[in-house]
């Protein structure tokens, strides 16, 4: 099976706006999901530049589906979400 | 060329202020350094004024070739006061003026002769005596040397050559004699040793010297190295224009010496126009910042804004070791490079308008102006920023 990934962006408004706070990801997902899932950060998704009338920052990419004002809780439902349907 | 220049001291013991002051600045529009160490009289706050005074008086007259060097060093030895009690003038100086092209103007008045290290061998320039009109027992030097690469020059207050005075093995101080043996054995050791490292090393020496370790005088060592620049780049923030995102990456990827990426979305589109990959560390943060990225041929990678912020402020403060996050590492980045360029792109990211944002997030441009002035003036780097 295909790992999930799962990208978090680093890019200065995402990071002020609470991606540093999702640090937890980097210890909870190997402890919960094993070598099936792949975390790590990006310098930087883009997306703020193109949705920044509505500040959705932080966003996170699982696989291919964006999560806007990502929490560790949003991510970890998207990876449950994803690895269900597989 | 490039003139690394630094300057270490040390405060007679007891005293709460330097009585020797040391002072320097580049000019990088007439490609040259003006630099004036100066031995105030006494010790203390009296002797910090003196040698400030004078110094940053001589830099005042020098600069923008306002008067001649020489003229203006005699202006000053003329005017400097006698001390009543001594009846020898308030302060002492010497004056350096030297360019890229290693032409050198050096004038010394009371100071201990400087050394000219070229090749390992100590050199002894002709210099040319102004005596001084109003005062019978002053009289200058002044030098016109040429420096080539590796040729370093060394200047100290009398507290270095007189150092030990009086104790059983110097009976008459470590001298210049005992100066030069000392640096000639260092240099042996470590021929590329740099200014900060010689002069600190010449100002530990002299303070071991001396009886119980006390200094007995102001101690000042300034260290003047001739050598091929350390030149680096920071490129950071996206071009203004799109379409010249091709033509400033090539010019980055053509650099020659150490390069830096500050900013996630520059990274992008290095990596993109570059074909080169992007990996990250596995963590989010690192003391309250972003992580550091990798990309081969990039010898750092980090986030932009809240990082440069980061490292100004390190800058500022003059915490420049032993910081572990982004913002350390590119401290350290630029405190090892002589020359410094910045590549910044004009372009703003309207998601940094956003009102929910913190006040801290600085405009790109801001922070580059803020940390191109403080690298130069207090750092003595040469910084050329661009914009695109």
């Amino acid at each position: 099976m295909e790992k999930i990934s799962v990208k978090v962006c680093l890019g200065t408004t995402c990071f002020v706006m609470g991606s540093a706070n999702l640090q937890e990801l980097i210890d909870i997902v190997p402890a919960k999901y094993g070598d099936k899932v792949d975390v790590s950060g990006v310098p930087c998704l883009g997306l703020c530049s193109t949705d920044w009338e509505f500040s959705k920052a932080p966003y996170v990419k699982v696989d291919n589906d964006i999560i806007k004002e990502a929490t560790v809780e949003k991510v970890l439902s998207a990876i449950n979400a994803k690895l269900e349907s597989k | 060329m490039f003139i690394d220049i630094d300057c270490n001291q040390l405060k007679k013991y007891n005293q709460n202020a330097f009585g020797d002051y040391f002072v320097s600045k580049r000019y990088p529009d007439e490609a040259k350094l003006i630099a004036v160490l100066s031995d105030g009289l006494g010790s203390g706050i009296k002797a910090n004024i003196l040698s400030c005074m004078t110094a940053t008086m001589l830099l005042r007259f020098v600069e923008n070739s306002q008067i001649p060097i020489k003229h203006a060093a005699e202006i000053v030895m003329n005017s400097l006061p006698v001390c009543k009690v001594r009846k020898i003038s308030y302060s002492t100086f010497s004056v350096i003026d030297v360019n890229d092209e290693g032409d050198a103007k050096i004038i010394e008045e009371g100071n201990p002769e400087f050394l000219w290290i070229k090749n390992n061998e100590v050199m002894t320039p002709q210099y040319e005596s102004i005596p001084s009109k109003t005062f019978k027992n002053r009289c200058m030097k002044s030098y016109k040397i040429h420096l080539e690469l590796g040729d370093r020059l060394i200047f100290c207050s009398d507290g270095v050559t007189q150092c030990g005075l009086g104790n059983s093995r110097l009976k008459l101080g470590l001298r210049r004699e005992g100066l030069i043996q000392l640096v000639l054995a260092k240099l042996a050791e470590e021929p590329d040793i740099s200014s900060s490292d010689l002069s600190a090393y010449i100002v530990r020496q002299a303070k071991n010297i001396e009886t119980d370790r006390l200094p007995k005088d102001d101690i000042s060592a300034c260290v003047l190295y001739c050598r091929e620049p350390r030149t680096s780049l920071v490129f950071t923030g996206p071009p203004f224009l799109q379409k010249k995102d091709a033509e400033y990456a090539q010019m980055f990827n053509d650099f020659k010496g150490k390069k830096a990426i500050c900013g996630g979305t520059t990274a992008n589109l290095l990596s993109r126009e570059l074909n080169i990959p992007i990996t990250m560390d596995k963590a989010i943060s690192v003391g309250k910042l972003p992580s550091c990225s990798y990309m081969d041929g990039v010898d750092l990678v980090t986030e932009g804004i809240l990082t440069l912020t980061q490292a100004l402020e390190y800058l500022e403060l003059g915490q420049i070791t032993g910081i572990d996050n982004a913002a350390g590492k590119l401290v350290k980045f630029l405190l090892d490079s002589d020359c410094i360029n910045f590549m910044v792109g004009a372009k703003l990211n309207q998601a940094h308008y956003n009102p929910a944002l913190p006040i801290e997030i600085e405009i790109r441009k801001n922070i580059i102006k803020k940390m191109a002035v403080v690298l130069q003036d207090k750092y003595f780097k040469k910084v050329n920023v661009q914009y695109m």
